[in-house]
C-alpha cells in the first residue's frame, strides 16, 4: 500500500527515529512502512493519523 | 529502539540462561549416566532435567512474542518461526523416509531442536533479504 508518510515527515522536519520515537516503534518499523514493504494494523494506522492530524485515507492511499 | 528494546534484552538474556542452563545439565548427565544406560527411572529423569534448557528456550521465544510491542518486529519474528518450523518439519520428513527406506544412520530426535535454531536462522536471512529487516535467531 502507498503511503504520503515520508512527505509528511519530511514537512515536519523529522527524521525516521523522531517519527519513530513518536510513535512508540522502532526506526526500522518507520521505514519498513514508508518504504510499502509493511502495512501497519489499524491501531497504528490510527496512530500515525492522529499524530498527523489527518485522515487514514489522507495518509495511506489505495494501490 | 531495536538493539536496546527491553523485550529483545530479556529475550536475549533468557536464551542465554536456557543455554547456560542447558550446558550444566547436559555436562551433569553426562557425568552421572553411563553408555548404554538402561532406560530406568533415574536415567530417565536426569535426561528430561538436561532437557530443561531447550523448554527454557522455548519459553523464551514465546514470551518475546507476547512482551514486543512493535508490531513490525513481532511480524518478522513470526516469519522466523513460521520458516524455522518449515525446515524443521521438511529436514526431519525427509530423513525419516531416507532412514525407512535406506540404511542411512539414524538421526537422534534430540537433533530437533538445533535445526529449529538453524531454521531461525535461515528465517533471519529470508527476513533480511526479502524486508531488509532480520528477525531474532536463536538467541
Amino acid at each position: 500500500m502507498k503511503n504520503r508518510l515520508k512527505v509528511l515527515r519530511a514537512e515536519r522536519d523529522w527524521s525516521q527515529q523522531d517519527l519513530a520515537e513518536r510513535l512508540g516503534v522502532s526506526r526500522q518499523s518507520v521505514n519498513a512502512i514508508e518504504t510499502g514493504k509493511y502495512d501497519p494494523s489499524l491501531p497504528l494506522a490510527f496512530r500515525i493519523a492522529d499524530l498527523f492530524e489527518l485522515s487514514i485515507e489522507a495518509i495511506f492511499l489505495r494501490d | 529502539m531495536a538493539a536496546r528494546h527491553p523485550a529483545r534484552r530479556r529475550y536475549r538474556n533468557r536464551t542465554l540462561m536456557g543455554a547456560a542452563a542447558y550446558v550444566a545439565t547436559t555436562a551433569v548427565a553426562t557425568r552421572f549416566i553411563p553408555d548404554g544406560a538402561p532406560p530406568s527411572a533415574g536415567p530417565i529423569a536426569l535426561a528430561i532435567i538436561a532437557s530443561a534448557g531447550a523448554l527454557v528456550w522455548i519459553w523464551a521465544t514465546a514470551r518475546f512474542l507476547v512482551e514486543i510491542d512493535d508490531e513490525y518486529v513481532r511480524m518478522l519474528q513470526v516469519r522466523s518461526i513460521l520458516v524455522a518450523t518449515g525446515v524443521t518439519l521438511g529436514v526431519t520428513n525427509m530423513w525419516g523416509m531416507v532412514e525407512l527406506f535406506t540404511t542411512a544412520p539414524r538421526l537422534p530426535v534430540f537433533f530437533v531442536m538445533p535445526i529449529w535454531c538453524l531454521g531461525m536462522v535461515v528465517g533471519s536471512l529470508v527476513s533480511k533479504l526479502t524486508m531488509g529487516d532480520a528477525g531474532e535467531s536463536c538467541g
